[in-house]
């Protein structure tokens, strides 16, 4: 939904406000710049209050794009929250399937546990083999 | 006894069923989840663009100053959805990374453990060669069984995720473009008040005050300028971020 046509517009207007801003600006700078006829020359070629004036208006004209370009982001902000349930979603699924893989491992370390087991009994010494069975009763009480 | 315990290890070994898998394709996907850190730009231009009153403000004239007032209250408004927007896509790379990750099945520290059971009763008649066997044969079924088992969980996430990923990733970059053009403007209310101001001030007067103006003029400039910078890689990254999970998404084979 990120591209409404109206998005798009929006955001084309905030661009040609901005446009003309600068056009403004460009014309107060030359405007300042510029001496008067009949002043010194280095002071500026308008008054104090119309450059403020002009500058007015061209903050004017800048907050005024920036609220458009605030609703383009509105806009292009909404209608998403389909799309982020179903990513939410997925990393959630991912996350179970990341818990099942970590008791395949548990499984393995069970199985470890049973071959030292089959080791100890193999070997004839019954008495070693307390140590495994125990390690055995932990391992299935944490699954 | 010797032929039942060497049956007994293999048993075991097609119990156990894998150790390390990494193939260029879970590789690859590891690469892209590693961009993850990259969204965070996204979330400091957001707040950075959550804030622009605060900075605009001792620049503002009365009149100006009640304008954006407004505009503050409704962009504060708006901030609380873009600011998460990035998070869901972020947890999404970092699952995929962990589903692709080179440790997810590697069972080598199981049958490390193992091999040391085994080498702990030395009187059993459990040779090196059978710990050894038992390790190639539990290598040999992780590819034949745990590489496609991961590659079918990294695929069945990638395919699923492919369209609302896009969509996120568009949005941010929208939002992206947005932030910059308004630190635009910005940029423009706070230089333009200074350089319309400075030729005002009387440099005889006012020494203190036009050095003030002019050193607070330098200096925003320079930040306007590397923040200017930062959209575009933030920008450039996202796109980076989007290339390769199209591209992941691309290769996904036809589910049999």
């Amino acid at each position: 939904m990120a591209h409404l046509p109206l998005q798009d517009d929006i955001e084309a207007l905030a661009d040609s406000l901005s446009a003309n801003a600068d056009a403004l600006h460009a014309r107060l700078m030359r405007a300042i710049r510029k001496p008067a006829p009949g002043t010194p020359p280095g002071l500026p070629g308008i008054s104090h209050g119309v450059a403020q004036a002009l500058f007015e208006n061209e903050v004017a004209l800048r907050q005024r794009a920036n609220g458009l370009y605030l609703d383009a982001a509105v806009l292009a902000a909404t209608g998403l929250g389909g799309h982020q349930q179903r990513i939410l979603d997925l990393t959630v699924r991912a996350k179970e399937k990341i818990e099942k893989i970590d008791r395949v491992k548990a499984l393995v370390d069970i199985a470890a546990v049973l071959l030292t087991l089959g080791a100890a009994v193999a070997s004839g010494k019954p008495e070693q083999i307390i140590k495994p069975l125990e390690n055995l009763k932990h391992q299935i009480e944490d699954m | 006894m010797k032929m039942s315990r060497l049956l007994l290890i293999l048993c075991l070994a097609a119990l156990l069923g894998g150790c390390a898998s990494s193939t260029p394709r879970t590789a690859a996907v590891r690469e892209f989840a590693a961009q993850s850190p990259k969204l965070n730009a996204y979330h400091e231009l957001t707040e950075r663009y959550c804030a622009t009153y605060q900075r605009e403000q001792p620049f503002l004239s009365p009149a100006a100053d009640q304008r954006e007032k407004e505009l503050d209250a409704r962009r504060k408004d708006a901030c609380g959805d873009f600011v998460k927007l990035h998070s869901g896509v972020q947890a999404y790379m970092q699952a995929l990374g962990t589903l692709a990750g080179d440790e997810q099945y590697d069972l080598n520290d199981q049958i490390k453990a193992i091999g040391g059971g085994i080498k702990a009763w030395p009187d059993t008649g459990l040779l090196d060669r059978h710990v050894n066997a038992f390790a190639g044969l539990a290598r040999l079924l992780s590819r034949a069984i745990t590489r496609p088992l991961q590659e079918n969980a990294v695929n069945d996430m990638l395919r699923d995720g492919e369209q609302p990923v896009r969509e996120v990733l568009d949005a941010m970059r929208t939002l992206l473009r947005l932030y910059d053009k308004s630190n635009d403007n910005e940029r423009d209310i706070v230089l333009g008040m200074l350089e319309t101001e400075i030729p005002f001030v009387d440099a005889e007067r006012n020494r203190l005050l036009l050095a003030l103006a002019k050193s607070q003029q330098q200096s925003k400039t320079a930040e306007y300028r590397l923040f200017g910078l930062r959209y575009t890689l933030a920008r450039n990254n996202l796109d980076a971020i989007e290339r390769s999970h199209r591209a992941l998404a691309s290769q996904i084979p036809q589910p049999k």
